[in-house]
């Protein structure tokens, strides 16, 4: 913090550039909350007030205390890894710069490897906790997926994410050689682009997937395409049986490479007709409200303050243009994600609201959604009513007792 | 250390007589019946001395005698088929062949290591697979695919025949390539039948003696240490990603500026100096790339080839005025010395396979492996060099003292042979500490 404190000091120091530098910051909020507030703009009414559903209710008592113990365990493991997660990164990010003797590389090629040793190094503390996940998982059906091919599919997905890392080193690094302090103000954009690229293209990474075949589902896609006004979105199905048996759905892409991918888990029967076709309503919803380029909106406000703390604390070292910052970097830019992630899940969450606003609107099958619902907890053993701290920290959906208090608040809507 | 007790010696001076080379297979079929007929006497044999040797520590004289003649008639025939040697061999494998072996006489072994020999072995026999070649390998054509696995010793003696036939000698690199490929074997064999428990040793430099040190247009300068870090030799495939696709890109141009770069020599007799310095940087960044990926060099390589900034460098000499000839067909030339880059790859794979679990354990490079490797990237990076016409210079197929670290070149191992260019017929030349077991 000293380096922070230096810097206001100096600002203070100097009356003019202080308050030019006010100017800017308080601009640069006032614009920071103008873009928030467009993009946190929902289809769902104002002043929708969801009534207090009780899972009793709605489960059984067996259900509720087998999926409650279920999640717990996850929960618990998974916040297990992510303090296990900071510490190494602290520890890498005080010694992580000694491995700069391994590389024969340039300043970015040897930042480029530092940070992908960095996710190596915490590949390596996440094994223990990935392997009780996949325990737990098989333990309660849910998934198929062996250790060994955990492990190896986990660091195959390493892979990507050194690409990654290297590639945003690379544009953060170059940046910094050439602007100095002031290169976050740039990388922020640069990124936001790339994300959006990488969004346009994503439906080209996704594996085992082909054309939606079943003529029913088909013409469901295309009537309830034609309804939330996103004709002629193209629909595909993603063999994931092999691993899991939970049922998902995703929409990925937007322009002409947007495309709503179906689990095949979803179609293999256990859902009737009506439930996928809320589950479709719900996606296409998605597309029909742009939330994929919302999230990159999102993201991008994200990046600027974020690269701009990632900036200040790397001075120390020299600041990114030099290899020895990355570790640093890359600790501050992770523990940034970490504390923004209950943000992230808030508008997740709101997201996902109004996509289940936007099916109900088009399905107007509240009954089949509140089935749906049901269902989808009871295969995939989802506590339809978790604690706060994990409904905080990890629920990026609204919970099965919200969504379902959604389809009550939307029977109970004025008559149009 | 000392030296291996299993050394392979050379003697044989180049020539070769063109009609038993013509018909070298068809000629060695009586050895073929042999071969097999022994090989049934050495397997009973080689379980009696696996129980002796293990109630006793030391393999028995009279098992001992038996089964080294075996190996040295295998070394020898392998030689003679392999056109590494010119006459018709021996049927005892008695010394004295162009190409032979000297196994030391018993000595004690450790139990443990003779116990659990056959465990043991596996790694060495996945190197013998890719130097002496794998008797499952052959052409694999599968569905728009082609690859070429037949081993290093297979793909000297295809070239080698050609080349007989055309100029009446066998190439000197090539011979020493299949030298170096035949004294593995033998080490491997001796330590399979429990000869020695010393095992096999990859090293070239230590396989055939009196290597020469020359100074091809490219060449190798090795300063690794190694030592590896097992943090990134566990992750190395990964690490590397970035460059491989890096290279990937890079490949495009340098393609577009080798067929200008073509067009130009073949006109001007010289390759435009621009191309020679954008290609040079771009074969030295391609071998900085795989020297770190097969584990052969440590530090991670930087992005842009640059000269000088790599612990394995591929060196290559200033642009010099090349044959209009050689340029014209130089898409016909090197396929020769691809194919023979294509063996050394399957050897610089394993050397990385093996060298993964090796500096994980150890967190050093086996020194054997990492000359082997480097005899294979040295190769590979003098035929695409020829290939993108770097040099005119046809790549050297065998083994250099150049491998080694410079301030490694004059060990005791190298000394028996003072530097110097290939002579058209080597001087035979033979390690003096090892008394041959005497089986004539």
């Amino acid at each position: 913090m000293s380096v922070a404190r230096a810097t206001w000091d100096r600002a203070v120091a100097r009356p003019g550039r202080s308050a030019l530098v006010l100017a800017c910051l308080l601009a640069f909020a006032v614009l920071w909350a103008l873009a928030a507030h467009a993009l946190w703009h929902s289809t769902v009414p104002g002043g929708l007030r969801l009534a207090h559903v009780d899972p009793r209710e709605v489960f059984s008592a067996r259900f509720l205390a087998r999926s409650s113990s279920y999640e717990r365990f996850l929960d618990i493991d998974a916040l297990l890894g992510e303090l296990t997660l900071v510490v190494v990164l602290a520890l890498y990010a005080r010694r992580g710069h000694r491995l700069m003797r391994e590389s024969a590389a340039g300043r970015i090629g040897t930042g480029m490897m530092l940070g992908m040793l960095g996710f190596a190094v915490l590949w390596i503390a996440e094994i223990p906790f990935g392997l009780a996940a996949v325990w737990w998982e098989r333990r309660h059906g849910i998934s198929h997926q062996g250790y060994v091919a955990s492990l190896l599919t986990s660091f195959l997905s390493l892979g990507a994410k050194f690409l990654f890392v290297s590639l945003a080193l690379l544009v953060a690094m170059g940046l910094a050689g050439v602007l100095r302090r002031w290169w976050w103000a740039l990388a922020a954009p640069v990124f936001a682009g790339l994300a959006l690229l990488s969004s346009f293209l994503s439906v080209y990474l996704i594996p085992d997937t082909h054309p939606l075949h079943n003529p029913q589902t088909s013409a469901d896609v295309r009537e309830l395409a034609r309804i939330e006004h996103v004709p002629g979105t193209r629909a595909e199905v993603q063999d994931v049986n092999r691993d899991t048996t939970a049922p998902n759905a995703e929409s990925v892409g937007f322009g002409s490479t947007r495309r709503l991918i179906l689990w095949n888990t979803l179609l293999d029967g256990r859902f009737p007709r009506a439930q996928v076709r809320v589950v479709t309503a719900h996606e296409l919803g998605h597309i029909a409200h742009h939330h994929i380029l919302k999230r990159v909106g999102w993201l991008a406000l994200f990046l600027l303050p974020a690269a701009g703390l990632v900036a200040l604390f790397t001075r120390r070292r020299g600041g990114l243009a030099r290899p020895e910052a990355v570790p640093v970097a890359l600790f501050v830019f992770v523990v940034l994600q970490l504390l923004t992630m209950p943000l992230t899940n808030i508008v997740s969450r709101h997201e996902e609201a109004e996509a289940d606003w936007s099916a109900l609107n088009a399905t107007r099958d509240p009954a089949a959604a509140r089935a749906l619902f049901r269902n989808l907890a009871a295969t995939s053993l989802a506590n339809p009513n978790p604690p706060a701290w994990t409904y905080v920290l990890y629920q990026d959906h609204p919970t099965i007792v919200q969504r379902i208090a959604m389809v009550d608040a939307w029977q109970a809507r004025p008559a149009r | 250390m000392n030296e291996h007790p299993v050394q392979l010696v050379v003697s044989d001076d180049l020539t070769r007589e063109r009609l038993t080379v013509f018909f070298r297979a068809l000629l060695a079929i009586p050895h073929f019946i042999w071969l097999f007929l022994w090989s049934i006497a050495a397997l009973p044999a080689a379980i009696a001395n696996w129980l002796a040797t293990l109630a006793r520590g030391r393999s028995p004289a009279a098992l001992h005698r038996f089964l080294a003649a075996y190996v040295k008639y295998v070394t020898q025939f392998y030689a003679y088929l392999h056109l590494a040697a010119n006459p018709y061999p021996p049927f005892d494998g008695q010394a004295g062949y162009p190409v032979d072996v000297i196994i030391a006489a018993p000595a004690r072994q450790n139990r443990a290591s003779v116990a659990f020999r056959v465990i043991l072995l596996l790694p060495a026999a996945l190197l013998v697979g890719a130097l002496v070649g794998d008797p499952a390998s052959s052409l694999n054509s599968g569905r728009g695919s082609f690859s070429f696995n037949a081993g290093l010793l297979p793909v000297a003696a295809l070239l080698g025949w050609f080349a007989i036939m055309a100029r009446g000698r066998m190439p000197h690199g090539l011979r020493d390539a299949a030298a170096y490929a035949l004294s593995y074997g033998a080490q491997f064999w001796a330590y399979a039948l429990l000869l020695t428990d010393r095992y096999p040793d990859s090293d070239p430099l230590k396989a055939v003696p009196g290597l020469p040190l020359r100074a091809d247009p490219i060449h190798l300068d090795v300063e690794d240490e190694l030592r590896r870090s097992r943090l990134t030799v566990f992750f190395r495939l990964l690490l590397a990603i970035p460059h491989l696709i890096w290279l990937q890109l890079w490949g495009i141009l340098a393609l577009l500026a080798a067929i200008v770069s073509w067009l130009a020599t073949l006109f001007a007799g010289r390759s435009p100096a621009w191309a020679h310095r954008f290609l040079s940087a771009y074969l030295r960044y391609q071998f900085h790339v795989y020297a770190f990926l097969y584990l052969i060099a440590n530090p991670f390589p930087g992005f842009v080839g640059k000269a000088g900034s790599y612990s394995l460098e591929i060196v290559v000499a200033a642009r010099e005025r090349q044959n209009r000839w050689k340029t014209g067909f130089r898409l016909i030339l090197v396929l020769p010395a691809l194919l023979l880059a294509g063996a050394y790859g399957g050897l610089s794979g394993l050397v990385a396979l093996l060298g993964w679990f090796s500096s994980l354990a150890r967190a050093r490079m086996p020194r054997g492996l990492r000359n082997a490797g480097a005899l294979a990237l040295r190769y590979q990076a003098q035929a695409f060099g020829y290939l993108l016409l770097l040099t005119d210079a046809y790549p050297y197929g065998g083994p250099t003292r150049e491998l080694a670290p410079a301030s490694e070149r004059e060990s005791p191992a190298d000394t028996s042979s003072p530097p110097s260019a290939p002579s058209a017929g080597a001087a035979p030349s033979a390690p003096a500490t090892h008394p041959d077991v005497g089986l004539s």
